[in-house]
């Protein structure tokens, strides 16, 4: 062999190897939710779950209202994603393709508020929705990222600008107007950048904990994280138990992120920088 | 607003067509139409300047208001004065976390930046498999960290995990990982560099692919060696992303709480306890609320302080074109 054919190998055996160590905890977790108690316990984690059985679901399902803990998160998320996906694009147009006072100082404060850490916003938020008698509502979950975030906005306005003006010229000499372009024009050329927000935001979604933590309190409004934070304290060493909420929880992810990787992978090499 | 654009968007050339001819009328109508794209960005940015207004920049202000107050979530706020501050200054558990913060910072970023770096680079040639290696690389990044700290709990386990196992086939007796202060953090680092490092791959990626590749060709011409092709051209190449990935990063880092939360509660003792996590204790566990605002100040100037610092050392070395 060849020295590039042996260094070609090694880097393929390399690569192997970091696939494997990104993608065995899912494959294990799959495998341990499978497992009893007793074969949990005298088997090593990347052994078949043999016999199968589905004893941990139905625990879980028995004790916990963990179809409730979805349906509340689904609802925040879908929520949430549609909100940013729209008011995103809308911002993002007027800054990205619109001349008006002060458009400058408002993007970049947009912007600079991406540095704020978010527990410096939650304590008095909390203090905000309990003013307003929100705590422990949906709309609480919803509203504070339902408009659109400075990262969302930023996203696409610089999608946006990536498109060439002259369509939009085009279609203005035309007759069009801006809402007319940005519907016929911008978004249908956005698809990618909009699959990518949307993504991104209902995995963010999904995954909050630290908001959820602090404004809900009942059983009509825990999320999965929640939940199954809540679990693991109780179920510590139960690992069957507590690995199979975790593999419930990431189920809807996986989906999500394979249904749409091409376009997240994509537009990651297009925006992350322009 | 859809029925009503079409009436707006003829009226637009028109006045142009208008004004063409006679500059005298053309000021008005220019200035008009300014005037009507005002309106209509401003009615684009409403719903997010509305957001932005009421549940970023409010509670940004709330947040020094409140650190001027006693309260414990629930009666009335009571006016304290700097005594939040006073308090501060003498709580070594505060300081403590802080510490933890920067420690675990220190353990993470430069871990994850290089081994994205070394990422990116093998996968930035063209060979087979190279886009599926991407997605899986990429796949941990969204992995819920709630039930990714269940899964590495398990893991790290001493006695059923499989890290243990796999160390005591190569003959050496792992520690008891998560009930160890030295331990329990480099654990979290390792659990969130892996989580992270597939998705600052993609970004690293993406830089390296827009260095032109006559670049190198002519470098190759001078007999530029391997090591020096790195360091003098796709390192300081490299930069804006590199820019991008650590500004973005470091800002996460310093805000870490889901992990310690399901793993380790911030213990052993306050081994794990970030900033993020006693500011949480304070306010939702002890509720301290007032203090625990004082506290996100603290976490909110650590940050401004370190992505000033970067941004001025990236700036004496790189055009960064963020328009």
């Amino acid at each position: 062999m060849s020295s590039t054919a042996v260094r070609r190998t090694l880097l393929y055996l390399a690569l192997l190897a970091g696939a494997l160590v990104s993608v065995a905890p899912y494959l294990m977790t799959l495998n341990a939710s499978f497992k009893t108690t007793q074969g949990m316990f005298s088997t090593q984690a990347w052994t078949p779950a043999h016999p199968a059985t589905f004893s941990n679901f139905s625990s879980l399902w028995s004790k916990y209202d963990m179809s409730g803990f979805m349906v509340h998160t689904l609802i925040v998320s879908v929520a949430i994603t549609i909100g940013q996906v729209v008011f995103c694009s809308l911002s993002a147009y007027a800054f990205a393709r619109m001349e008006f006072p002060g458009r400058d100082l408002l993007f970049w404060g947009f912007v600079a508020t991406m540095m704020v850490p978010q527990i410096v916003t939650l304590v008095p938020l909390f203090f905000i929705m309990s003013k307003l008698e929100l705590a422990d509502t949906y709309r609480a979950l919803i509203l504070p990222y339902v408009f659109g975030t400075p990262y969302g906005i930023f996203l696409v306005r610089q999608y946006f600008r990536t498109i060439p003006p002259d369509l939009e010229a085009a279609a203005r000499i035309d007759g069009a107007g801006t809402w007319t372009i940005l519907w016929r024009i911008i978004l249908p050329l956005s698809r990618p950048i909009l699959a990518t927000l949307a993504t991104v935001t209902f995995v963010n979604s999904w995954n909050n904990l630290l908001w959820p933590l602090m404004i809900t309190s009942s059983e009509r409004t825990t999320v999965i994280t929640v939940g199954i934070s809540a679990l693991q304290g109780q179920f510590a060493s139960q690992f069957n138990i507590v690995l199979t909420a975790a593999a419930v929880a990431l189920v809807p992810l996986i989906a999500v992120f394979l249904l749409f990787q091409r376009h997240i992978v994509r537009s990651i090499a297009l925006t992350g920088l322009k | 607003m859809t029925t009503n654009s079409p009436g707006l968007a003829t009226a637009g050339p028109s006045l142009s067509k208008q004004d063409a001819p006679a500059p005298a009328v053309a000021a008005p109508g220019r200035r008009r139409r300014r005037i009507r794209t005002t309106v209509e960005a401003y009615l684009l940015i409403a719903p997010s300047l509305a957001g932005f207004l009421l549940f970023l920049v409010l509670p940004i202000i709330g947040v020094f208001v409140l650190s001027l107050f006693s309260w414990d979530l629930v009666s009335t706020p009571e006016f304290v004065g700097l005594a939040n501050y006073r308090r501060l200054a003498g709580d070594g558990a505060a300081w403590t976390a802080v510490g933890n913060t920067v420690y675990y910072v220190a353990l993470n970023i430069p871990a994850q930046t290089v081994l994205a770096l070394a990422l990116a680079l093998a996968l930035n040639r063209k060979m087979r498999g190279v886009k599926v290696f991407r997605v899986l690389f990429v796949l941990p990044w969204m992995a819920m960290p709630v039930a990714l700290g269940i899964i590495w709990t398990w893991a790290f386990d001493p006695r059923h995990g499989a890290v243990n196992h796999l160390l005591s086939l190569v003959g050496i007796v792992g520690p008891n990982w998560l009930t160890s202060t030295t331990w329990a953090m480099p654990v979290i680092a390792s659990v969130n560099v892996w989580q992270y490092t597939g998705y600052t791959m993609l970004f690293l990626l993406a830089g390296l692919q827009a260095i032109p590749e006559q670049i190198y060709e002519a470098a190759a011409v001078d007999g530029v060696n391997a090591v020096q092709r790195f360091f003098k051209i796709t390192l300081p190449l490299l930069r804006p992303s590199m820019f991008f990935v650590l500004i973005t990063n470091v800002i996460g880092s310093f805000q870490l709480f889901d992990t310690v939360f399901v793993m380790t509660q911030g213990g052993p003792g306050t081994s794990t306890t970030t900033l993020n996590y006693y500011i949480y204790q304070q306010a939702f566990q002890l509720f301290h609320a007032g203090y625990a605002a004082t506290l996100a100040i603290v976490l909110f100037v650590m940050i401004l302080l370190v992505t000033a610092g970067q941004f001025l050392y990236f700036r004496k070395r790189t055009v960064y074109d963020f328009s």
